[in-house]
């Protein structure tokens, strides 16, 4: 704890940015447009939303003012916009695996590198096709230009007249409350909560993961003033690849939350989450000359697992509490989480074959608190401790820390201009994550950092 | 300290007397109220406490000095509300009259509809209590004259046939289908001249397709339009002509012209018992015993 | 911070300007005060004369009532055309308000008068189509039409006349206005007949509206050393000194120019 508070007194004193992989949703200078609000009017300070925009957001991108629907905007207006952001920044990680004299790939160092790159850049698109019929189109590429769909949607709202029915369908981010495509620190190591993405060490599902955009059907409710949210997320357990690529198995995600007027101080909010389901641990195989022959005339065939062939379903669950609380111009967010996946996912065992020894289900409890500072809509202070802690490895061998993670992260964002046309951030960011022995040589911790400055615009 | 105090006494009495002059508001009006209040229920806002709420939400499309010349209001139509004049639409005091704390209150949480006043109530009640003291000080009405009287707005009576058919009667007699049509389409003969107090062009409520007004949903925020009027724009102030009781009247027929989804009223289910059609502006009354 | 020594200082220029203070102070509420024990002083004169346009007045667009054949009807034998400039048979320049802009005493100009005129609705037009009214002056707003009118004087904003929007249905009875601050002039216009403009001039004082000939008379003047100004919607506005004595009525004439 103690180097914790050192690194939060660093925090307080000292302020650099780093930059890193892409954020997606993002302010939509799109809907700022369209309606003639500033940015700050929806977000505490972009991405992050306020209440107000979450209510915009929940009743589909509309503020229910009869002049939703497309046909009262100017027929030149489009939805688009995007976020892109240039920047300098210095990734360092403690053991890289490199090749030494020892040999082929016996060694660690440490590998630090610095230097001028850019994101990705991501291409939003969403807002009403008609009063209650609501969508978000989002391609997103990675820094080298090359595109995939992060989300694509299209929503029912209010159905019957009612704000407890609206019902989604397509690649979409789960209905976290804290919000990973929002998040205000993006660099290479703190763009992410590690809680939305972690799994034990030499786990096999990739399935559970809070933070990537799922393919699915989500049903949602909420009261009239948005102070209590419940949904439920049907969502095949594929991790959002496109294709079907794994099989016929599916996951559930729910979570329902209910805010409280606090008077002065703002609104509080507390709730829960659930994401259960089962995926498959193992696939069909196919194995077939691949045209090529060895130097002595051997075909060499290669054993490829068969699309969409999935099986040997094991279940996973995470589940946890949250809350956010605003005392005047400071903000916490509090996210815990429990976590269990199957003991074959733990062991990387295919079902239908014995398990290891001493094999069970690995578990962990994990909590991150954010707290934000916003001096003015223009300037927000962010700071964020992470810690996920194995309770149980899936296997007895295994180190009782393997796999802990510690992860910090501070920084700020100043937006020197607030219209209602395009948001630009100037942002600095620090970020460090240590993990137990997770090194690829010798398995003992594993650390790195980023460091960011950057542009971060949007039009 | 005392001369100071009397030498800014005399400053403001000196001021107040010269407030028939057209002068443009200047940061020195301003500052002098700097100290406004509002209050509503029991909650008490202060000017002073929403600068950043205004900053964040509201500067888009009012504007620094609320003037309404935000940088939005370009391409706004309805324009946004220019604070500076003192003067709203929606109020429950008779026209010409300052609007109550509440009114604003209400406004500001509800929204206007057809219009880009977004419903801000997710924002706590304090904030929007303050957001009303913010509002207040731009205009130098409310230093001088207090808010007006809010009217009288007896129990609603149960919704009979009678009534509904006594409003028509109204409707007919007040002649609202001149601007608002006989079917309640925005259509009458005078819809399409009308110009707000700005003399820009500016639509009738079109009953027949909208379900809310500008200034609310329930019946009681009908009644308070047409007995107020909508200062700033056409629509009148009744109040001299139509007793309470007969207003409730004018309410029910209102309601009659209204879509069926998704309000479907008793007032709908009456108006189909009784087959009743638009009314006949130009036919003559029933014949009187005597000739004219 | 020490107090006392700020009163020892000087005690008498302090109380100098407390006194000061306190008479000017008194002398303002005096002279806001509204009160009619003006000086009713014993003959009063008159301001006459004649205003006249020069130059060919601007075509006056005749007005189509058609959406309102209730009116269309009344005029069917002798349309009409806008008022905003009316020249009479001799160059007379009709609807000019003529009032007293400076030289006023407090009494006086605090008189407010117990007739109360009407403004009428006839013929879906402004009857007078411009009233000159004083401060807190009463008067009676009466509809003779077959049809509704609804009321709606738009005073300058920045004042503290209210902008206010009443609805008079035909056969309803006449109601009472006020006008609690001057200004020259409120527009009135009705919204269902969009042709309807008139105006109401509040005035602190005597003043009078200039008829068909041009000519006017300010009646119940004191004696004394004035600015008169006269308005008209179209031309703006004219000054002239007089000097007015009791009994003997003084003569201001106006010629405004044609654009």
């Amino acid at each position: 704890m103690t180097a914790f508070r050192r690194c939060l007194a660093g925090a307080l004193l000292f302020l650099f940015l780093s930059f890193g992989c892409i954020q997606d949703a993002s302010a939509l200078p799109a809907f700022a447009r369209k309606y003639g609000l500033r940015c700050s009017a929806c977000h505490l300070a972009w991405p992050v939303l306020n209440d107000f925009g979450m209510r915009f957001r929940d009743n589909g991108y509309q503020l229910m003012n009869e002049k939703d629907a497309p046909i009262w905007q100017n027929n030149g207006y489009w939805p688009v916009t995007f976020r892109i952001t240039p920047n300098w920044h210095r990734e360092s990680s403690n053991k890289v695996q490199v090749d030494t004299a020892a040999g082929a790939g016996a060694g660690e160092v440490q590998v630090t590198s610095h230097g001028y790159d850019i994101s990705g850049l991501d291409f939003h698109t969403g807002g009403t096709l008609e009063k209650n019929l609501s969508f978000y189109v989002l391609p997103s590429s990675d820094s080298t230009g090359a595109f995939h769909f992060e989300t694509v949607m299209g929503r029912l709202d209010n159905l019957f007249g009612s704000t407890w029915l609206n019902v989604k369908l397509g690649k979409f981010e789960l209905d976290n409350m804290i919000s990973e495509k929002r998040i205000l620190t993006i660099s290479n190591n703190g763009g992410f909560y590690q809680l939305y993405h972690f799994v034990p060490v030499g786990d096999t599902n990739v399935f559970g993961q809070m933070g990537d955009n799922q393919l699915g059907m989500e049903w949602m409710g909420h009261s009239f003033n948005d102070h209590t949210r419940v949904s439920a997320a049907l969502v095949s357990s594929n991790d959002g690849q496109v294709g079907l690529p794994n099989g016929n198995s599916y996951s559930g995600f729910f979570t329902a939350s209910q805010a409280f007027d606090a008077g002065g101080l703002g609104l509080q909010r507390i709730g829960g989450y659930a994401f259960i389901g089962e995926a498959p641990t193992n696939t069909l195989s196919l194995t077939a000359p691949t045209g090529e022959v060895t130097a002595t005339g051997v075909p060499i065939v290669s054993t490829t697992p068969v699309p969409g062939s999935g099986f040997g379903n094991k279940s996973f669950s995470r589940e946890g509490f949250f809350g956010l609380f605003y005392v005047k111009k400071f903000d916490f967010d509090v996210f815990y989480q429990h976590g269990s996946d199957d003991a074959y996912f733990g062991s990387a065992t295919v079902a239908g074959t014995p398990l290891p020894t001493g094999a069970r289900n690995p578990t962990w409890n994990g909590a991150f608190i954010e707290s934000h500072y916003t001096w003015n809509p223009q300037l927000i202070f962010i700071q964020r401790s992470e810690w996920v802690r194995m309770s149980q490895q899936a296997l007895p061998t295994n180190p009782s820390n393997l796999g802990n993670i510690d992860a910090y992260t501070f920084g700020y964002r100043w937006y020197p201009i607030m219209t209602s046309r395009a948001g630009f951030a100037w942002h600095n960011e620090y970020s460090w994550v240590r993990q137990r022995g997770t090194s690829p040589v010798t398995a003992t911790d594993l650390s790195s950092s980023s460091l960011m400055l950057g542009f971060d615009f949007d039009f | 300290m005392r001369t100071r105090m009397l030498s800014l006494f005399v400053a403001v009495a000196v001021l107040a007397l010269c407030t028939a002059s057209p002068a443009q508001m200047t940061q020195y009006d301003e500052d002098q109220r700097w100290n406004t209040e509002s209050h509503i229920g029991s909650l008490t806002g202060h000017a002073t406490g929403a600068k950043v709420t205004y900053r964040r939400f509201c500067v888009g499309c009012h504007g620094v000095i609320g003037d309404g010349e935000g940088e939005n209001a370009q391409w706004l139509d309805p324009k946004p509300r220019n604070f500076t004049l003192g003067q709203f639409k929606c109020r429950s005091t008779p026209t010409g009259t300052l609007p109550t704390d509440e009114d604003l209150y209400n406004t500001i949480g509800r929204g206007i509809v057809n219009s880009n006043m977004p419903a801000w109530f997710p924002l706590t009640n304090q904030e929007r209590a303050d957001l009303v003291a913010y509002v207040k000080h731009f205009s130098s009405k409310w230093t001088t004259e207090k808010a007006g009287q809010p009217i009288e707005i007896p129990a609603e009576p149960e919704i009979t046939a009678e009534r509904v058919k006594a409003g028509e009667g109204l409707f007919k007699k007040l002649e609202c289908w001149k601007c608002h049509g006989v079917e309640g389409r925005a259509n009458g003969p005078s819809a399409d001249t009308l110009t707000d107090d700005q003399n820009r062009p500016i639509r009738p409520f079109n009953f027949h397709d909208g379900s809310r007004f500008k200034c609310g949903t329930t019946d009681q925020d009908l009644f308070k339009i047409f007995m107020t009027g909508l200062d700033g724009t056409p629509m009148p102030s009744f109040a001299d002509n139509v007793k309470p009781e007969e207003a409730w009247e004018l309410v029910m027929y209102l309601r009659t012209l209204q879509p069926a989804n998704p309000l479907n009223t008793k007032e709908k289910i009456i108006a189909k018992q009784l087959g009743l059609k638009p009314i006949n502006p130009y036919a003559a009354p029933p014949a009187q015993p005597e000739s004219k | 911070m020490n107090v006392g020594s700020n009163q020892e200082k000087d005690p008498m220029t302090s109380r100098f300007k407390l006194t000061g203070i306190m008479s000017a102070l008194l002398l303002v509420s005096v002279a806001a005060l509204y009160s009619a024990r003006g000086a009713s002083a014993a003959g009063e004169g008159k301001i006459t004369g004649t205003i006249k346009l020069d130059g060919t007045p601007p075509h006056m667009k005749p007005i189509d009532m058609s959406k309102e054949p209730s009116c269309q009807q009344i005029h069917a034998a002798h349309p009409v055309t806008l008022e905003n400039v009316v020249v009479g048979a001799n160059g007379g320049l009709q609807n000019v308000v003529v009032y007293i802009s400076e030289g006023l005493s407090a009494g006086a100009a605090g008189q407010v008068p117990s007739e109360t005129p009407t403004w009428d609705q006839k013929g879906c037009q402004y009857i007078p189509h411009v009233l000159a009214l004083d401060v807190n002056q009463h008067f009676k707003v009466v509809n003779s039409d077959q049809t509704s009118h609804n009321i709606h004087p738009t005073p300058n904003p920045a004042g503290t006349n209210h902008e206010w929007n009443k609805s008079q249905p035909p056969g309803a009875p006449p109601f009472d206005v006020t006008w609690t601050a001057p200004e020259v002039a409120v527009p009135v216009k009705c919204n269902i007949h969009p042709w309807m403009h008139g105006y109401m001039a509040v005035v602190k004082g005597p003043s009078a509206v200039s008829d068909n000939n041009g000519a006017f008379t300010v009646n119940d003047v004191p004696p004394g050393n004035y600015t008169v100004t006269a308005w008209q919607e179209v031309y703006g506005t004219q000054t002239a000194k007089v000097t007015v004595a009791a009994g003997k009525p003084v003569t201001a004439d106006f010629t405004f120019k044609a654009k």
